[in-house]
């Protein structure tokens, strides 16, 4: 605690990107520092390589510096944004295609349903995305895993795990309905 | 197909990466087209960007941090360095220098006066990143005991959580205080709706006996957590947000925006 009275407020994402846009590297740091733990996370889950995650990790940020005139955060959300550009480019490490440079996902839009800015609602987040991966029956959770961790299409779910292809498309179904519902609620 | 996916679900099944063939391309030739389900997808995709919170918590090492600022810094130098280059070209295809020795002399001064720039600039460059590593080093060290504080307020049986409730007629907000009068620590989050011009949003801690304590301004807009001191000990029966004459007031003068007594 400093001792003084919480007059000092943190930058919005979308103050911080203004200032990237004037070239600010600080305002670069301040949201490498805000989102550098959640992306390093998602890498490691999805690479079990630290080296690699690191790279990808430094990459996805030097996008963001490169290109941030171009990210318009009335539109999405910044932290939605960076975990799609990370997890896209890690699926493509992962699978040995070629690696994406992630320009192409910079028009995508992601609408997160809530401020990830803050660190407080992640961790509420987190616990109600917890819940909602708890309710899933095991084979459901083992599905979805298989596709936002490893990059895995239903067939391909469908010959790694033996099930038929309509069962795995039937499980994903009502995975997703029910992730759906619980993340909403 | 070419119209609208016949399932909700099918946005989230896109977005998660499991369709292929005909279901993919049939979002996909579909969704420029339409910006309703554009709108659909960017939701669908905010949803399933949810699970990377799932992952186990693994953070990245600070030399990553170091190289990243690094490869910005060098990047952000080379950018400034073609600005120049480009500025200087119409003198030059004017054809001012147009001896053939020139040729050989002018890239060769260039060369030397950009040698010694980059020297100049080298040094600048490594004096300013100390300077930028200490400042780093010092809010690191902040953010650290900050962290620790916030950890042991959150952890603490005798922290309490305050919800903060929008007065009829005020402005829209939602907004949290843990509050521990042991530690004499509270931490803020939530958001509010922005002040209007020359007004900002005061947050107070209302002791059982006692003026009202200031606990800090609020902007208006979504909220980052920040850790506020009080005095230690201090009974407290409600935290109250009024809007004040921007920079806040010794005491409160403007109506109470949203108020949230301590049960």
């Amino acid at each position: 605690v400093s001792g003084q009275t919480g007059t000092e407020l943190r930058a919005t994402d979308a103050a911080l990107i203004q200032k990237i846009v004037q070239q600010d590297e600080s305002a670069l740091a301040a949201l490498y520092d805000r989102y550098a733990s959640l992306l390093s996370s998602l890498l490691n889950r999805i690479l079990r390589d630290t080296q690699a995650s690191e790279e990808i990790l430094q990459d996805v940020f030097f996008l963001l510096w490169r290109n941030a005139a171009q990210f318009d955060p009335a539109r999405g959300s910044l932290p939605g944004w960076l975990t799609v550009i990370a997890r896209n480019r890690a699926i493509s490490r992962l699978r040995r295609h070629d690696p994406s440079s992630g320009e192409e996902l910079l028009e995508t839009t992601v609408i997160v349903p809530a401020n990830l800015e803050n660190a407080m609602t992640q961790q509420q987040l987190l616990g109600r995305v917890k819940g909602a991966l708890e309710n899933l029956s095991a084979e459901q959770r083992a599905a979805i895993e298989l596709a936002y961790f490893e990059g895995l299409t239903h067939t391909e779910i469908a010959n790694k795990t033996g099930d038929p292809l309509g069962t795995v498309k039937t499980r994903i179904r009502t995975a997703v309905e029910s992730l759906k519902r619980n993340l909403l609620s | 197909m070419n119209g609208h996916p016949n399932r909700p679900e099918d946005f989230d099944l896109y977005a998660l990466g499991v369709l292929e063939g005909e279901e993919k391309a049939a979002i996909e030739s579909h969704v420029p087209t339409c910006a309703e389900c554009a709108a659909k997808l960017a939701e669908a995709r905010g949803r399933i960007a949810l699970l990377a919170l799932s992952a186990p918590r693994v953070e990245p090492s600070p030399a990553v941090r170091e190289r990243l600022m690094r490869q910005v810094h060098a990047s952000a130098e080379s950018t400034g360095a073609r600005r120049v280059q480009g500025a200087a070209e119409p003198e030059r295809s004017a054809g001012f220098f147009g001896r053939w020795w020139a040729a050989v002399l002018v890239p060769a001064c260039i060369l030397l006066l950009f040698v010694a720039a980059r020297l100049r600039n080298e040094n600048e460059r490594l004096r300013r990143e100390l300077g930028q590593e200490q400042v780093t080093l010092q809010k690191q060290q902040k953010q650290l005991d900050e962290a620790r504080h916030a950890q042991a307020l959150l952890e603490s049986k005798d922290t309490v959580s305050v919800a903060l409730a929008q007065q009829p007629g005020m402005p829209k907000g939602d907004v949290r205080v843990m509050y521990n009068a042991k530690m004499g620590m509270a931490m803020c989050d939530g958001w509010v709706e922005p002040a209007p011009a020359n007004k900002s949003y005061q947050l107070w801690l209302v002791p059982m006996e006692g003026k009202p304590i200031s606990a800090g301004m609020i902007e208006g807009g979504s909220i980052n957590p920040w850790m506020v001191k009080l005095p230690q000990g201090m009974p407290a029966k409600a935290f109250a947000v009024t809007l004040e004459p921007a920079g806040g007031m010794p005491q409160p003068t403007g109506p109470m925006v949203l108020v949230g007594p301590i049960t």
